[in-house]
């Protein structure tokens, strides 16, 4: 018998705001050890800005985030040790792979475990390594990021954020940065995660990866999720008309 | 016709070299919390660095050096002026080596931030680590200008009695009739000691660039 599944993101009437507009409200995520959420909607519709607040690169205005047992609560005031926790639970992959141009790809993998972690030199290196093998790409460990093509730099960005063995990783539109063949590379090395069991939160606009890959489908739009569920039964019978519009816009091209 | 004020002149170099240096030197230390203190969260500490670097610059140098040595000098009695010179130019370069900075950092992609951020690296990791060294490549050819135009600022030194080369050009031209060999030798010194920095900043932000394909 498996365990009782746990919640390993659960996020909880999450809303934010940029003055009067309004982009997140009261959105609620429950994201279980080991499964692939794969987040679609039309742009706008606030997919990155729920993605930032779980990591709190967005600061919400309400609402409460919880990932693996370390709670940040809007409401009362965010002490820098929970922060600092919580971040260190969540892996990011960004659409423009944010790596670092003057470290060398093994530094970009290495300076973080060594800063955030403690590990040694040695320890960090080691792991980079083990890493950068899985990710098919070694041989680039002494290169600057700018000698790498786009789904090499998003691979290697992939890497720098497994290092630090997060709980979660959060993906941001990784592959909407890259032309579809090197966007392949990118989804691949994700595809081996999720079947590695990692728990994975995508926003993404791959509906095939959506599609094959993810265990629970949200839809949103327009500051809300509209529909969640299996991806199978949403992308065969959407049940909310704002949904099948998506969905006839993104599919039938 | 002899060129023996050429060794006269020649004197002064080390003296400019110094105050150059030196106040490039300091500007380049000094204008690192100059540039922090000018981005802080605090509206007030924000507002005071900004006044600070504005009147720093907003002033004319040779104002400066006389509000220092022949103001100042009232109250204080300096054995010699070149540490002040030196120290008021680092002041000056501070400000303008913070305003370089800030440029720089406004040049620095969002998501530097944010990647380090989201991988748990603290606000102090961030600058001294990530975001500095960037900060410092984009900064040197901006950094290099400034200081070649310091190199010939130092000639205002002259005016407070500091023996740099426009000291000792004065001190030949004044002893001779034709006063124009002197001054037009300076001239051609201060240009090939400009070439020289020029090409040693090039090298030097060349080595270090090459390695941030921007």
């Amino acid at each position: 018998m498996s365990p009782e599944p746990k919640a390993v993101v659960d996020v909880w009437h999450l809303r934010k705001q940029y003055g009067d507009h309004v982009v997140l409200d009261s959105v609620d995520l429950q994201v279980q050890q080991g499964e692939v959420a794969a987040v679609i909607g039309p742009s706008g519709a606030g997919k990155s800005t729920m993605l930032r607040c779980i990591n709190l690169l967005e600061t919400p205005d309400a609402g409460a985030i919880t990932v693996a047992g370390t709670t940040v609560d809007t409401g009362r005031s965010v002490r820098a040790k929970d922060l600092a926790r919580l971040r260190r639970k969540v892996g990011m992959v960004f659409q423009s792979f944010n790596l670092f141009p003057h470290l060398t790809v093994l530094r970009n993998i290495t300076l973080p475990q060594q800063r955030v972690l403690g590990r040694s030199k040695v320890e960090a290196e080691a792991r980079a390594m083990e890493l950068l093998t899985r990710v098919g790409l070694a041989e680039k460990a002494t290169q600057y990021p700018a000698r790498c093509s786009g789904g090499q730099q998003q691979r290697i960005a992939i890497a720098r954020a497994l290092a630090l063995d997060p709980e979660v990783m959060l993906f941001d539109e990784p592959t909407s940065a890259l032309d579809p063949e090197l966007g392949l590379e990118v989804l691949t090395v994700m595809r081996e995660l999720a079947d590695e069991g990692m728990t994975m939160v995508v926003v993404t606009h791959e509906m095939q990866f959506a599609r094959d890959v993810s265990d629970h489908l949200l839809v949103m739009a327009d500051g809300g999720i509209i529909e969640q569920g299996h991806p199978e039964r949403i992308f065969a019978e959407p049940a909310h008309e704002r949904t099948r519009q998506f969905l006839r816009a993104v599919l039938d091209r | 016709m002899s060129l023996d004020y050429v060794t006269t002149i020649l004197q002064g170099v080390p003296m400019t070299l110094l105050l150059t240096f030196a106040g490039l030197g300091l500007g380049i230390v000094g204008g690192i919390p100059l540039a922090v203190l000018r981005q802080s969260r605090i509206w007030p500490v924000r507002t005071l660095a900004r006044l600070v670097i504005d009147l720093l610059r907003g002033i004319p140098i040779i104002v400066w050096l006389f509000i220092v040595i022949f103001g100042l000098g009232a109250y204080i009695q300096y054995d010699d002026v070149t540490l002040p010179v030196v120290l008021g130019l680092g002041l000056i370069s501070s400000a303008y080596l913070a305003e370089i900075y800030r440029g720089g950092l406004a040049a620095i992609h969002a998501g530097q931030f944010e990647a380090s951020t989201a991988l748990g690296m603290t606000r102090l990791d961030t600058m001294a680590r990530i975001v500095g060294p960037q900060i410092a490549r984009i900064s040197i050819p901006a950094a290099a200008t400034y200081g070649i135009g310091l190199l010939k600022d130092s000639s205002i030194a002259f005016t407070v009695g500091v023996q740099e080369v426009m000291y000792w050009t004065n001190d030949v031209a004044r002893t001779r009739s034709d006063a124009i060999g002197p001054y037009v030798a300076a001239g051609l010194l201060y240009i090939v000691l400009s070439v020289l920095c020029a090409w040693g900043a090039r090298s030097l932000g060349g080595v270090l660039r090459r390695r941030v394909a921007r």
